[in-house]
């Protein structure tokens, strides 16, 4: 068996490896804390039947193993610098060798528990674009030594890190304590908590859900019939509920805002950006500018009450299930006039506050009403089913829905520049989304036989990276003279332009 | 109507957009039949098992076909493809028209796939992947084998140019 500690003559292609690095001493147990977490089900199904053979060592012997495998990883990993790139080696028996060049690396991300904290170290994860895992996962490093690795991704491996030529820090944005009570009002992470708290509840005995629902229903109903409540009664209880179910969520959603949005500061180290925030578990994360794949701007109903919005980006990191990953929130929120100032800050060359928005023709609105018709009439259709006549007044609702649409349809728009192009939409919820022009990936000009009778088309602008979530770039109800123009001028530019991400 | 005179205008484009070859019309049709044609099976399954009606599953299967058949000769007849200095475009589709751009400097990598009856016909399914997310693969299918080669050459050329700009 070979040592692990013998450098192997074929870890670095071309330069040598500098000073290979391991993971903290006490990485073994982050792991297994890790593992645990997966292999949580079958170690209860063990403790379970173990006990019915009467063989309680099972639970234990797994949990053995387990800590062996993380010691083994301990052993077997370590990282190192070979000129501008990263060197990753783990394994014994199935060796791996990862060779990440410095210049793939899109994002850094540094991640804290409360227990990581405790122990003064944090795990890290190198992604490059696209791929589902991160391209390198330090579980976990030494908090100096997770900040040095990502000066080092920084620097590009140039390993002068102690050296004077560090840029100054610049705080963009920082988020004082009553701002994120406002992003607690503004978000519906609340929701999430009681869904969570719900499934985790049914999950652990459906009886216990339905004994709540009935007891609740008993105390409702039956308090209700006791007292003979009238119609008026009624109503106000079921206004107190509401009123009560969404000040809960409310207070939930601001808890959560803290726990995760807790010192949030958005800094500037050179070209680079780093996000961090958390209450507990602290998330530090960091990705250069020009990996800036596309940017969303966000305004809700309560933000425009709190006079706030929110500026998200895209980075090619592809984020499936932890969202953590990634770089996605610039400002989480913040007034308009500092979105602005941050956009006109990190784009300086797009001219974001005096773009030149072109509106669309407004004769388009009652597209906007189309796809809710077919959802009126089947609640329509139902409701009349259930409660006769009065189920028509759920018609009621298309006049506001043309309403909307109106006013949507006047409030969209479309800019471009040489360097960038932005599309805005919305009334209740608006949303500005936008891209450099080097950063689109494709174009596609659509017409429906609507389109076609209009003389309108749609085009759709592709970049990397875009959430599911995040509304899509894409200019509706352009007029097709205009909309051939744009994809025309817009193809020409990309074909001249490299690819730069 | 001015409806049906723009779909003819698209079914004739100009010059410099390539139709597919006549070989490729029946793998054309073929592809959709066997998507429409499974709903029908199952649609006259359920229909027999309700209503014991032994002729629907062969019927409704047959109506499949026919209609995936139909549906494929209509893609098949509006599918057209072009490479000029700004890269390839691809235009499909007559009653929703769709034209997917990629530039030449935005693929990422390249695949070539030939089926068994593609690879009798001499024909090749062409798709461009790029960075995207929504549009990260434009399929051109059924394309005549040595066009296929051809645009994949071509379009392959600035991704080398690209490499080796980023090592220098």
């Amino acid at each position: 068996m070979t040592t692990p500690d013998a450098p192997s003559p074929d870890a670095a292609p071309d330069a040598t490896v500098t000073a290979e690095r391991r993971l903290h001493p006490m990485s073994w147990l982050f792991v297994l804390v890790q593992q645990l977490k997966q292999f949580v089900l079958p170690l209860v199904a063990l403790l379970v039947f173990g006990r019915g053979d009467r063989n309680e060592l099972w639970p234990l012997i797994g949990v053995a193993v387990l800590v062996v495998l993380s010691l083994w990883q301990y052993f077997t990993y370590r990282y190192g610098v070979a000129g501008d790139r990263l060197v990753v080696r783990s394994g014994l028996f199935e060796r791996s060798l990862r060779v990440i060049p410095f210049a793939r690396i899109h994002n850094v991300a540094l991640q804290q528990s409360a227990l990581h904290r405790v122990f003064g170290v944090a795990e890290v994860r190198l992604e490059s674009a696209g791929g589902s895992k991160p391209e390198a996962q330090m579980r976990v490093l030494k908090l100096e030594d997770a900040l040095a690795l990502e000066a080092l991704v920084r620097h590009r491996g140039a390993t002068a890190t102690e050296s004077s030529s560090e840029p100054e820090s610049t705080t963009l944005l920082a988020l004082p304590f009553g701002e994120i009570v406002r992003l607690g009002l503004v978000s519906n992470r609340g929701l999430v908590v009681v869904a969570a708290a719900f499934a985790a509840i049914v999950q652990i005995s459906q009886r216990a859900v339905m004994d709540t629902f009935r007891s609740v229903g008993k105390w409702l109903f039956g308090f209700a019939g006791e007292h003979h409540f009238g119609l008026m009664q009624y109503v106000v209880s079921a206004l107190a509920l509401v009123l009560f179910a969404i000040l809960v969520l409310r207070g939930f959603s601001i808890l959560l805002a803290l726990l995760q949005y807790h010192g949030f500061r958005l800094s500037e180290i050179g070209r680079r950006l780093t996000v961090e925030r958390g209450l507990l578990a602290r998330w530090r994360t960091s990705a250069s500018r020009r990996r800036i794949q596309a940017w969303t701007l966000t305004e809700g109903t309560l933000h425009r009450l709190l006079k706030r919005r929110s500026l998200d980006v895209d980075t090619a990191v592809a984020e499936e299930h932890q969202q953590q990953r990634a770089l996605r929130e610039l400002a989480p929120i913040a007034t308009p006039a500092d979105c602005d100032a941050l956009i006109e800050h990190l784009l300086p060359r797009a001219g974001w506050t005096q773009l030149d928005w072109r509106a669309l023709p407004t004769s388009n609105w009652w597209r906007l009403v189309l796809p809710t018709i077919p959802v009126v009439i089947a609640i329509t259709i139902a409701a009349s089913w259930r409660f006769g006549a009065w189920g028509l007044l759920a018609l009621a609702w298309l006049p506001w829905a043309g309403f909307a649409a109106h006013r949507r349809a006047r409030r969209m728009a479309y800019a471009a520049n040489a360097e960038i192009v932005a599309v805005r939409e919305g009334w209740w919820t608006r949303h500005w989304r936008f891209a450099e022009l080097d950063k689109l990936q494709a174009l596609q000009l659509t017409r429906s036989p609507l389109d076609r009778r209009c003389g309108t088309a749609t085009l759709h602008l592709d970049t990397s990276g875009a959430g599911a979530l995040s509304p899509p770039l894409r200019v509706r109800f352009l007029p097709h003279d205009d909309a051939l123009a744009l994809y025309a001028s817009l193809s020409r530019t990309l074909a001249r332009r490299p690819l730069r991400w | 109507m001015a409806d049906h005179d723009e779909a003819a205008a698209a079914a004739i484009p100009p010059a410099d957009w390539h139709p597919l070859p006549d070989r490729a019309r029946l793998p054309s049709m073929l592809t959709p039949m066997l998507p429409f044609a499974i709903p029908g099976l199952v649609a006259g399954f359920v229909l027999a098992g309700v209503f014991d009606l032994w002729l629907a599953p062969p019927v409704l299967a047959l109506v499949g076909l026919a209609i995936g058949a139909w549906i494929g000769l209509k893609h098949y007849r509006s599918t057209f493809w072009r490479l000029d200095a700004d890269g390839l475009a691809v235009r499909r589709g007559r009653m929703w028209q769709r034209e997917t751009r990629v530039p030449a400097t935005r693929v990422q990598h390249l695949d070539i796939k030939r089926g068994p009856l593609q690879r009798q016909r001499n024909l090749a399914t062409l798709i461009v992947h790029t960075a995207g997310t929504r549009h990260s693969a434009v399929t051109v299918p059924h394309l005549d084998a040595g066009d296929a080669e051809r645009l994949r050459d071509l379009l392959a050329r600035p991704i080398e140019a690209n490499d080796a700009d980023d090592d220098a």
